[in-house]
């Protein structure tokens, strides 16, 4: 199977999945009771006195009022919209721990994935040009340079090890190789060099 | 730009912001504490939700008998400490503006036993009306999070205010003046 073929595959499947599992997270469950219902409202609000706990978990006393003005709404047949807008009028969007995807709030939801493709096509880009990068070819008019310069080098270097056997291995300008470069005028070739 | 100019463009810019990062710290370290913020309320700029209910003194109060009246409407605890240091703000607030002054101060009880509730203000020399709010359906109806939390109201029963910490008494008659200015 070729490689398109299998990406092919792979994003079909993908897609499948993605959809059965929509499909599956939507489809309304059985009837609940007042009780869950309100148990459901209480979990997506925020407790106003604390910091990060729902409404569901919260024992302050706000929190405790909440979940009695909940249960008797729901019990008067209001709606899940219709008890959430209720406490936004008291409280402000805060208070529901899902913000809604609408106005202002829209951003909340937007900039993560905004932020998540972008550090994605960067990433991508990055790998994309150390690829590239590395597929170039080198001319052969850089290997006859490359050449010309490491002949040069080895000209320097050993005649002037070969007059001073006194001077040790690792000192005399002869073990510079910038030096060497210099003189056999390879400088400059070298800088080229570095792909 | 060459490597050298490079390290020194590097190194001006990290002073820079050594520096300003330094003075920004410094003088937010230095600011002193606020007290209390105007705070946002859905409830701005909209009719007062009602207040009605027993007093601590056991008689029983209305916020719609005080239409015609700025209302400075305080939620406090007894056992909350910024409404500790309010208290003789509070006080001072409500010997200056008597019964007829055209401005009324309501306390309401927040998640409070009445007793500690009255000896509280007691202690505080508090005697404006403090209505006991047992189930917190009224802080529940103003939105507040927690104590010490105002609202002022205008003569027509309008939310114009919202804060949040304590306020000392000058800052009370500076909301005052500011809320009447903006009516």
């Amino acid at each position: 199977m070729s490689p398109r073929t299998k990406w092919v595959v792979w994003a079909v499947l993908g897609a499948v999945l993605a959809v059965a599992l929509t499909v599956g997270a939507s489809r309304p469950g059985a009837p609940r009771t007042d009780a869950q219902k309100a148990a459901s409202i209480d979990a997506s609000l925020r407790c106003p006195s604390c910091d990060g706990v729902s409404v569901l978990d919260s024992s302050a006393s706000t929190a405790v009022a909440i979940r009695s003005v909940v249960a008797t709404r729901v019990r008067e047949g209001q709606t899940t919209t219709e008890i959430e807008s209720f406490l936004e009028s008291r409280y402000g969007e805060g208070i529901l721990l899902r913000p809604p995807v609408s106005g202002s709030s829209a951003t909340l939801w937007v900039l993560p994935l905004v932020g998540l493709c972008t550090a994605g096509v960067i990433l991508g880009l990055v790998v994309w040009r150390r690829g590239h990068l590395a597929r170039v070819e080198v001319s052969q008019e850089d290997r006859a340079l490359v050449e010309e310069a490491l002949r040069g080098k080895r000209a320097g270097i050993e005649p002037e090890l070969r007059t001073d056997p006194h001077a040790g291995s690792a000192s005399g300008p002869g073990v510079d190789g910038s030096d060497d470069a210099n003189r056999a005028g390879g400088n400059t070739e070298s800088q080229r060099l570095h792909v | 730009m060459s490597p050298v100019r490079r390290s020194h463009l590097v190194r001006w810019i990290s002073i820079t912001a050594l520096v300003v990062g330094g003075v920004v710290v410094g003088v937010v370290a230095t600011l002193p504490p606020a007290s209390y913020t105007e705070v946002y309320s859905p409830l701005l700029g909209k009719e007062a939700p009602s207040v009605k209910g027993p007093t601590l003194t056991g008689s029983t109060f209305d916020l719609s008998s005080l239409r015609g009246r700025w209302v400075l409407l305080d939620f406090f605890a007894s056992w909350c400490g910024p409404c500790q240091q309010e208290g003789s703000s509070l006080a001072a607030f409500a010997r200056q503006h008597p019964t007829g002054s055209g401005v009324s101060l309501v306390g309401v009880v927040f998640d409070d036993t009445t007793a500690n509730a009255r000896r509280f203000l007691a202690q505080t020399g508090g005697n404006w009306p403090a209505v006991v709010d047992p189930n917190g359906q009224i802080a529940l109806d103003y939105g507040v999070r927690g104590p010490p939390e105002a609202f002022i109201i205008s003569p027509e029963g309008v939310v114009v205010t919202h804060v949040d910490g304590a306020v000392t008494d000058a800052g009370f008659k500076s909301l005052l003046s500011e809320a009447e200015k903006d009516v």
